[in-house]
């Protein structure tokens, strides 16, 4: 298998926690004052020259937040967050005021360009894949730039930064924004509301299939600011959406908050593919510095027969705690989880997914392969429920994890609660090491140690990867690569 | 954000209760401090709510809304009441230890102690003996609410010692019998010490009496030591009937190359919690937990494991096997730790439930937490209705639906009774099982 072969020379090349998206742009930035208070609600509504009602809401979740207390039940280790130590604001001074490509800052692009991420269509076009992608690029707080836009006007597709959302489609705003993830949900989210900075917005109308792919491209840049993207993706009836979203940030000896919410809409028929490439720096070897990833993500399949469907590939962050969710409401509705997280150094995971089952004969399928090295702890969280209504509700569930050296950890913490008889739920899940016979194996038929373990990680994971929008596949198989690079031996 | 904990009137009331009845309790004055200092833990915890992670599913503070008296002395029990009590289990040939309402009653006990057994009575050790502190001590669980008013409140119960590489020739069944005609509230401690080498059938009955009233709470723990390349068979049978709340603790500890089957099979009507936790403090040891529950109406029952893989090269299996008809709620909480030293842990869980009405609810837990990563570790959790294929198999050949549903059923929980290895006591459980699923009395043990 070619992509295999491909893996096993990323291995090779790279050195042992090898960060490749490390480095730091040097640019002029505007920022909000240190802390969170409610003035500094007002000072970023304000930047985004958001009307009073945006603001309205904004206060409304900060005053909420400011009663809640942080979460302590999932199985992460870290000193505590002081709030007002943080920057909440932070964008890049040339991208104030109106903007085309050509306005935008040079050694923006070329961050882009580093990141393999060509903000250009032209480029894009020109790519040796040949595929298209539009791409949101967040740098910071604020969205650099949205490509494609007048070509998915065409087909009707909305697809721009939220604080252009906020501006130009108020009444889709008013209606959806926070429907799925309600200010006061939980701490992380009621912070999200309060402060967001930007994120993306997509709207399908009913009846379109979009015609390509969507993405975002998340960067974080600046010391010591925290990043609160809000994406809000809306399929309306019939409609069909594919979205990738990737993230890096620079390496630093500071922990650097990053709290997002995702929140997606799919009416009767619709179907929305939400892929995540997670690549956040996750520390050094010692377990200094790296992104803290509280992120809230959910989907409503408020339709029947809506589909949506979560893949994620986690490789990076210090602490990842995130539980992409389905709620499904429609009748026949279908949710799906794909992921895979990879944990290594000192990284640690907590992450998995809801099922909530609510309308008739709803279904979930939920896939999760994590794969623990070094001193990482990764645990797998996840809710299935049928609601008493939810009758002929079904799920599978089957959650593998895989360890690496004996100074990690691999968790399942599986809830599963049937309300009704006609629920057929079925939870599969193993822990266990590559077994000494199928490296054994491998390595008679002339593999190293290294290469012997990143096929068969490969080949565990492949389930997942097989999930992945064609363009994330062999990126994603390399990021396995590095990140089990030094784990063996 | 600490806010001082409001009390619920039946956390008042415990607390209360205790003062007065510390006095009646027995032991020495170090017990009495030791149950003082659970009386402490309890008042400092109360009762167990769903914001607990361990009691999500079984919400005591909104279950158990007041607390019942002691027990009025039961008269005139007879051993053909108890036998009539036990049902399919009366005709097990074994050491029989009988407690009516907590209380120990020699006189309808049928044990002969030898050199291989003895079953002493926990309230006369308590009394007479100055190192009995031990058989209430549960240090190192000091954050089990139930666990502490079990320390506080227990009056008596069995102390079962089965001497090393002793074999017994049939197993010691101690029979909890609840006669009182008013409600009331009992605390047993049990404690189940097997010698090296020796192999051993312990069982614990709960029944209850047709003239008993319908309301109780029974509170019981047992603690179990296996010693090195010991053998013991662990079962417990609660059948009560009424409307009350039944409490289980099992407390096990395996030395090296020891050998526990414990088994749950509960059938009792009210609440049920049962609580095993393992911990293997030598290699080479292996469990096997298994259970069924049966649920019915209202019932609820909880099956609550914490299996502790402290040591290398341990071997745990757990199979539980669960009916629900009704609005029964039944819970299945699964805990499996294999530590960081603990290489060469070999682990499997199952639940597994059939879901037979539309209103009944199971919810489930099955967790792993692992440190080590030369293990193999998995567990499994279904929920389902019967497979109308294979109702309409059995229809085919002629059986009538209900009769072919009673026997998909009783197939199913066999491969949990099957776990059974007392050949005798397994055919019993078969037979209960039978009898619960075609309503046929005294499945549960009213005469």
């Amino acid at each position: 298998m070619p992509a295999v072969q491909e893996t096993i020379e990323q291995v090779r090349k790279i050195d042992v926690d090898q960060y490749k998206y490390g480095f730091e742009t040097k640019i002029d930035t505007v920022k909000a004052p240190k802390g969170l208070s409610e003035d500094i609600v007002r000072f970023i509504s304000e930047k985004k020259g958001e009307p009073a009602w945006m603001l309205e809401w904004r206060l409304e979740a900060y005053r909420r937040w400011v009663n809640m207390t942080e979460p302590t039940w999932a199985k992460v280790d870290y000193p505590k967050i002081d709030f007002n130590d943080l920057y909440y604001y932070a964008a890049p001074k040339s991208t104030e005021g109106p903007k085309s490509l050509d306005e935008v800052d040079p050694e923006l692009l070329a961050t882009y360009e580093k990141l393999g991420i060509p903000l250009r269509e032209r480029e894009v076009l020109a790519g040796v894949q040949g595929a298209r992608v539009a791409v949101d690029a967040v740098f910071d707080s604020v969205s650099v730039v949205t490509t494609f836009k007048d070509e998915l006007k065409k087909a009707g597709v909305i697809f721009c930064s939220m604080s252009e959302a906020v501006r130009e489609h108020p009444e889709l705003i008013k209606k959806y924004l926070g429907s799925v993830v309600p200010q006061g949900d939980n701490f992380y989210a009621a912070l999200n509301a309060a402060v967001f900075s930007d994120g993306s917005f997509v709207y399908v109308p009913e009846g379109v299939r979009c015609p390509m792919e969507l993405s975002t491209y998340f960067r974080i840049n600046e010391k010591q600011t925290g990043q609160f993207e809000r994406t809000l993706i809306i399929a309306e009836k019939g409609s069909y959406v594919s979205y990738l979203e990737g993230c890096t940030a620079p390496m630093r000896d500071e922990h650097q908050l990053h709290a997002a919410v995702v929140e997606l809409i799919a009416l009767d028929d619709a179907e929305i593919k939400y892929s995540t490439v997670q690549n956040w720096y996750p520390g050094d070897k010692n377990g200094k510095g790296g992104i803290y990833n509280f992120v809230t993500k959910r989907g409503d399949c408020r339709g029947d027969r809506s589909k949506i469907s979560w893949t994620q590939v986690e490789t990076g962050s210090a602490i990842t705690w995130k539980y992409p969710s389905c709620i499904l409401r429609g009748n026949e509705s279908r949710g799906e989880f794909y992921s895979i997280a990879v944990s290594n150094g000192w990284q640690q995971v907590d992450s998995g997914t809801k099922m909530i089952h609510l309308g008739k004969n709803s279904s979930s399928r939920i896939i999760s392969k994590g794969i623990a090295a070094g001193h990482s702890q990764n645990t797998y969280r996840g809710l299935v429920s049928a609601h008493r209504k939810a009758t002929g509700a079904r799920n599978f569930t089957n959650c593998d994890s895989l360890l690496i050296g004996d100074k990690c950890g691999a968790h399942t913490v599986p809830y599963i609660e049937a309300k009704n008889n006609t629920a057929h739920f079925e939870h599969e899940a193993t822990t266990s090491k590559i077994s000494d016979d199928t490296l054994f194996y491998c390595r008679q038929r002339g593999l190293s140690q290294e290469e012997a373990v990143a096929l068969v990680v490969n080949g565990f994971v492949r389930d997942v990867l097989q999930q992945l929008p064609m363009e994330f596949m062999a990126e994603t198989q390399k990021l396995i690569g590095i990140s089990l690079e030094g784990s063996v031996g | 954000m600490n806010v001082a904990v409001l009390k619920t009137k039946a956390e008042q009331a415990l607390s209360e209760a205790f003062s007065g009845a510390a006095a009646e309790l027995p032991g020495s004055s170090e017990i009495r401090k030791l149950r003082l200092d659970a009386m402490g833990r309890f008042g400092a915890l109360g009762l167990p709510h769903r914001r607990v992670e361990e009691w999500k599913y079984t919400d005591l503070r909104n279950l158990v809304k007041e607390v019942l008296p002691a027990p009025a002395a039961s008269k005139g029990v007879s051993v053909a009441d108890i036998e009539a009590a036990l049902g399919a289990l009366a005709g097990l040939e074994a050491h029989r230890v009988v407690f009516v309402d907590g209380r120990y009653e020699p006189d309808l006990s049928a044990l002969v102690a030898n050199e291989d057994v003895s079953a002493a009575s926990l309230a006369t050790l308590l009394d007479n003996d100055t190192s009995a502190v031990e058989l209430l001590d549960v240090s190192g669980r000091d954050d089990d609410a139930v666990l502490a008013l079990n320390t506080a409140y227990a009056a008596d119960g069995s102390v079962v010692d089965i001497a090393p590489l002793a074999t017994l020739d049939k197993p010691v069944l101690l029979v909890f019998v609840r006669a009182s005609e008013t409600p009331a509230f009992v605390a047993v401690r049990n404690v189940l010490r097997v010698g090296e080498g020796a192999i051993a059938t312990v069982i614990e009955a709960h029944v209850t009496l047709p003239k008993a009233a319908r309301d109780f709470q029974l509170n019981a723990a047992t603690k179990v030591i296996v010693g090195k390349g010991a053998k013991l068979g662990h079962v417990k049978v609660a059948l009560e009937a009424g409307g009350g709340v039944h409490l289980s603790n099992w407390l096990t500890e395996l030395g090296p190359d020891a050998d526990y089957a414990g088994f749950h099979f509960t059938a009792s009507t009210g609440l049920a919690r049962n609580q095993v936790a393992v911990t293997f403090a030598g290699e080479d040891a292996r469990i096997d937990l298994s259970g069924a529950f049966l649920a019915r109406e209202g019932q609820h029952i909880d099956t609550t494991l914490v299996v502790d893989h402290a040591v290398p090269k341990c071997v745990s299996r757990e199979l539980f096997k669960g009916v629900l008809e009704d609005h029964a709620r039944g819970v299945f909480q699964g805990k499996v730790i294999v530590r960081p030293d603990a290489q060469k842990t070999d682990g499997k869980q199952m639940a597994q439930v059939l879901m037979l009405s539309p209103d009944c609810e199971f919810d489930s837990k099955p967790e792993l937490e692992i440190y080590a990563d030369d293990v193999v570790c998995g567990h499994g959790s279904t929920s389902a209705d019967i497979d109308d294929d294979l109702v309409f198999y059995c229809r085919s050949r002629g059986i009538p639906e209900a009769e072919a549903r009673a026997l998909l059923i009783e197939s199913f929980i066999g491969e949990a009774l099957e776990k059974v290895e007392h050949e005798g006591l397994r055919d019993a459980l078969g037979e209960l099982a039978h009898n619960w699923l075609r309503r046929i009395e005294p499945a549960r043990s009213v005469a």
